[in-house]
């Protein structure tokens, strides 16, 4: 009972250390550019774009997609930082050296930025319905939440393969940066499946995001939680295969850089 | 200001420039911002406006030209004086006999010249591997037009770097200053789509100007009087972001040499 | 004909205290400085860190702005005709900042001279001169990144001389290299002396600016505490003795204590892990040492001696004994 009780703690505190300690350099007026302008200033660039391309009656296909695309934010750029900030911060080490379990520091790290992403994805969504004109009501929103949760968690799962693979290269902002732009393609945010090239498709269907914003049209337009669960169960598991592989990435370079003694990398 | 000092300051600007793209190349966020985000927005772009077929190629690779311009502004040209002082550089560079703004004005130029050469790249993808075959309808006028645009984005980033130095509140929006200035100067939509009120503001971004010309010239859809409407308002807006930029260099240099910010004490 | 002349400089430092509620602090950095280069004279200003000698650096270099006092150099005033004192001058600052690494030596120099206005064929010989005057030839195509610590200082060297300045300001230019290159590095200062050249050092080694310099003056807590020859400080000390006593963990308050005995000049303390030497100056020579062994009481000693004055204890006497 109180290994469960120490390991529930264990994650709890480290998440909310973590985050604090990777985020004191942003300051409230930095939080709110980057929660609530950015992503409605990257929403009205593409729905104003995808509505000239194709037309204002396809306004909430771009909307929705790009809505959910912020989830990546936080997904990336968040829980990336996370992970190789620490190498950055030089305090990889000490994390590595105590006998915590390595999942719970792992997975703790993900939690807060799924809070986050979920309020970022929300925020988006209220704009839509606001400024853009986004018709909600035929919408099962307890299913349009779930799905934003499931969406964010697995971004956040990408993130966590992106920052194990960010301990052991150099660039971490690069690596961000360009999954973040190519997940505009990739997902669908923007582009009918369809109008992509056929291996275009076949990656995309291996990327998070992308059940989940053809999930959240679905819903849009009146579907049923029961006819998108199949997609939705889809996004669940792209979301624990990529969190696996990341955990899996981060023990082999924990288990590497102790042998090879390449702890603190330059 | 004589000639022999002009062209003395000239070739100082052809140096750093050069130096400035040599560093640059090695650098994975200048390599990420001036290209590889275009180049995204580009094939974004190509394959939302299939429809419109090799017009809109164009207009496309135009416009996500346009955005990597701004944001290598942006981002690169606005660090381009914190970046010295992070290095330890900024205090020589400020202690020299050529004035601070000649050797920024060359970075600048340096930056602009890198995301016109993405805007080839661009050119070069959707020939390539859209199979378009993309014409520049008025291309005499569209070399001016893209003349009149380097004038006018390295005199804005002259206004920009400074006022990032001394306000580094205003760095904090940053972030939020990159695809706002993607919609209203209209780089990839006209500015039409959007509410009236906006215009105006539209009207004071030098950015939008240079849309309008090189919009309009490689497309074929502006008028030789909107062209050359275009261009003044360049010119006019590079005059005053000169003028302002020069006032702004002073106070700055001062401001960190009364408070000792120059260096990273 | 005075090159520098400086006149009562003072720079106040505002810190802040504090992340959520901030207090301003102000700090003192230099006092009331006063002092004049003759041209062609190799000046040094010596004192402990934190005496304020980078600031007043700072100041004549253009970069800091004195909150009162004025500095003129050939004539010109540091604030008011900055750009012409920028063509006159060049300065070092040292370390390992201020180049750019993924340039190579040379493309740093190129850039430099251009930035300095050098015609291009003249930068080019320059530069091949330079880099033989500091001893990196053949290093020169390098990228700056893998230089040591002491070719990035040598590196400091060639380009602050690219514009041939007729004076120029070496502040702590000697810190961080070994011994053997601070030697040569000390020649090359000479080497520059001879070329009339008026040159500034900073420096917190006292054999240093007696080797090298013509006049010093020494610097603490942002005022000047002497300003002579290198002899003319020595004989200040002239009567002075030293008592030196090796001890082995000498308490603060007896420390006070012994500073405030009659006979005491100055003293001072130099740490070597668990033995600590105490060096007291005095004008009663051999015959303070009993009082000196009655005053440290109880405290285990090892050997005493009684010895003449050095440069180091002239410098330990102006800067109040604690170097």
């Amino acid at each position: 009972m109180r290994r469960i009780l120490n390991g529930f703690r264990l994650f709890w505190q480290g998440a909310i250390l973590a985050y604090v300690a990777l985020f004191h350099w942003l300051r409230p007026i930095q939080y709110a550019a980057s929660k609530i302008v950015m992503p409605l200033a990257q929403m009205f660039f593409f729905v104003y774009l995808g509505t000239f391309a194709t037309g204002a009656d396809n306004a909430s296909f771009y909307i929705i997609g790009n809505a959910l695309q912020i989830a990546a934010v936080s997904g990336i750029y968040g829980v990336t930082m996370s992970i190789g900030g620490e190498r950055d911060a030089g305090t990889l080490p000490y994390l590595f050296g105590t006998p915590a379990n390595r999942m719970l520091i792992f997975l703790g790290r993900a939690f807060m930025n799924v809070m986050d992403g979920a309020v970022g994805v929300v925020i988006a969504f209220m704009w839509g319905v606001l400024l853009m004109g986004l018709d909600l009501s035929n919408t099962n929103m307890a299913a349009l939440a779930l799905t934003v949760f499931i969406t964010t968690f697995s971004t956040c799962g990408l993130g966590l393969l992106l920052g194990s693979l960010a301990l052991v290269t150099v660039n971490v902002m690069f690596i961000n940066n360009l999954v973040y732009f190519l997940l505009l393609i990739f997902s669908g945010a923007n582009i009918p499946m369809q109008n992509l090239p056929g291996w275009i498709q076949a990656i995309s269907s291996a990327l998070p995001l992308t059940r989940g914003i053809a999930t959240a049209r679905l819903l849009v337009g009146g579907a049923s939680l029961s006819e998108v669960g199949p997609l939705l169960w889809g996004e669940l598991g792209i979301g624990v295969m990529y969190s696996l592989l990341g955990y899996v990435l981060f023990t082999v370079f924990e288990i590497e850089a102790k042998r090879r003694g390449t702890l603190e990398l330059v | 200001m004589n000639v022999r000092t002009l062209i003395k300051y000239w070739r100082t600007v052809l140096v750093v420039t050069e130096m400035t793209l040599r560093m640059n190349f090695m650098e994975p966020f200048v390599i990420f911002t001036v290209l590889i985000q275009p180049i995204v927005i580009a094939l974004l772009g190509l394959w939302m406006l299939q429809g419109r077929g090799a017009e809109g190629a164009i207009f496309v690779v135009v416009g996500s030209g346009l955005t990597g311009l701004w944001s290598s502004l942006l981002f690169i040209s606005g660090n381009s004086i914190n970046i010295e002082r992070w290095i330890g550089t900024l205090e020589f560079l400020v202690g020299l006999p050529t004035p601070f703004e000649v050797i920024v004005f060359g970075k600048n130029l340096a930056n602009v010249l890198q995301s016109l050469g993405a805007m080839i790249l661009g050119y070069l993808i959707a020939a390539l591997f859209f199979g378009y075959s993309l014409t520049i309808e008025q291309p005499l006028l569209f070399a001016l037009s893209v003349l009149f645009t380097v004038l006018g984005f390295v005199s804005f980033g002259l206004v920009i770097a400074p006022i990032f130095v001394m306000n580094p509140g205003v760095q904090g929006w940053q972030n939020a200053m990159e695809f706002p200035v993607y919609v209203l100067c209209g780089f990839l939509f006209p500015v039409a789509l959007l509410p009236g009120w906006t215009t105006p503001i539209s009207y004071l971004l030098p950015p939008y100007w240079a849309a309008v010309a090189l919009h309009g010239t490689s497309t074929g859809g502006a008028t030789f009087g909107q062209t050359l409407l275009a261009w003044g308002m360049l010119v006019l807006f590079s005059m005053v972001d000169l003028l302002i930029a020069s006032r702004l260099f002073t106070l700055m240099l001062y401001k960190a040499r009364a408070d000792a910010t120059l260096g990273l004490e | 004909m005075n090159a520098i002349e400086v006149s009562h400089l003072r720079r106040v430092f505002k810190t802040y205290i504090g992340v959520i509620r901030r207090t301003a602090k102000e700090v003192v950095a230099v006092e009331d400085i006063s002092f004049s280069i003759k041209d062609g004279e190799l000046f040094g200003l010596l004192g402990p860190n934190g005496a304020g000698k980078t600031t007043t650096v700072k100041m004549l270099t253009t970069l800091l702005i004195p909150n009162s006092g004025t500095a003129i150099i050939h004539g010109f005033d540091v604030v008011k005709d900055a750009q012409e004192i920028r063509k006159r001058i060049g300065f070092i600052f040292g370390g390992e900042r201020g180049l750019y690494w993924r340039l190579s030596g040379i493309d740093n120099l190129r850039y430099f001279a251009s930035l300095y206005g050098v015609d291009p064929d003249v930068s080019k010989k320059r530069i091949a001169y330079l880099l033989e005057l500091v001893g990196l030839n053949g290093r020169g195509n390098e990228k700056v990144g893998g230089y040591s610590r002491g070719m990035m200082q040598r590196l400091h060297v060639a380009r602050t001389l690219l514009h041939d300045p007729e004076v120029l300001f070496l502040d702590e230019p000697t810190i961080g290299l070994d011994p053997v290159g601070a030697r040569e590095f000390r020649q090359v200062i000479l080497d520059l002396q001879s070329q009339n050249k008026t040159i500034l050092l900073t420096t917190h080694y006292m054999f240093e600016a007696d080797a090298l310099c013509d006049r010093v003056a020494v610097i603490d807590r942002g005022r000047i505490v002497a300003l002579d020859s290198p002899s003319g400080l020595k004989s200040q000390v002239r009567d002075m003795s030293v008592v030196e006593v090796e001890l082995f963990g000498l308490p603060e308050d007896m420390l006070e204590g012994l500073r405030r005995l009659p006979f005491v000049d100055s003293l001072s303390v130099e740490d070597h892990d668990q033995r600590q030497t105490l060096m007291i100056q005095t004008a009663r020579g051999a015959e303070a040492v009993p009082d000196v062994l009655t005053a440290l009481g109880g405290l285990k000693i090892g050997r005493v001696v009684v010895r003449e004055p050095t440069l180091e204890d002239a410098y330990v006497r102006l800067v109040g004994g604690h170097a």
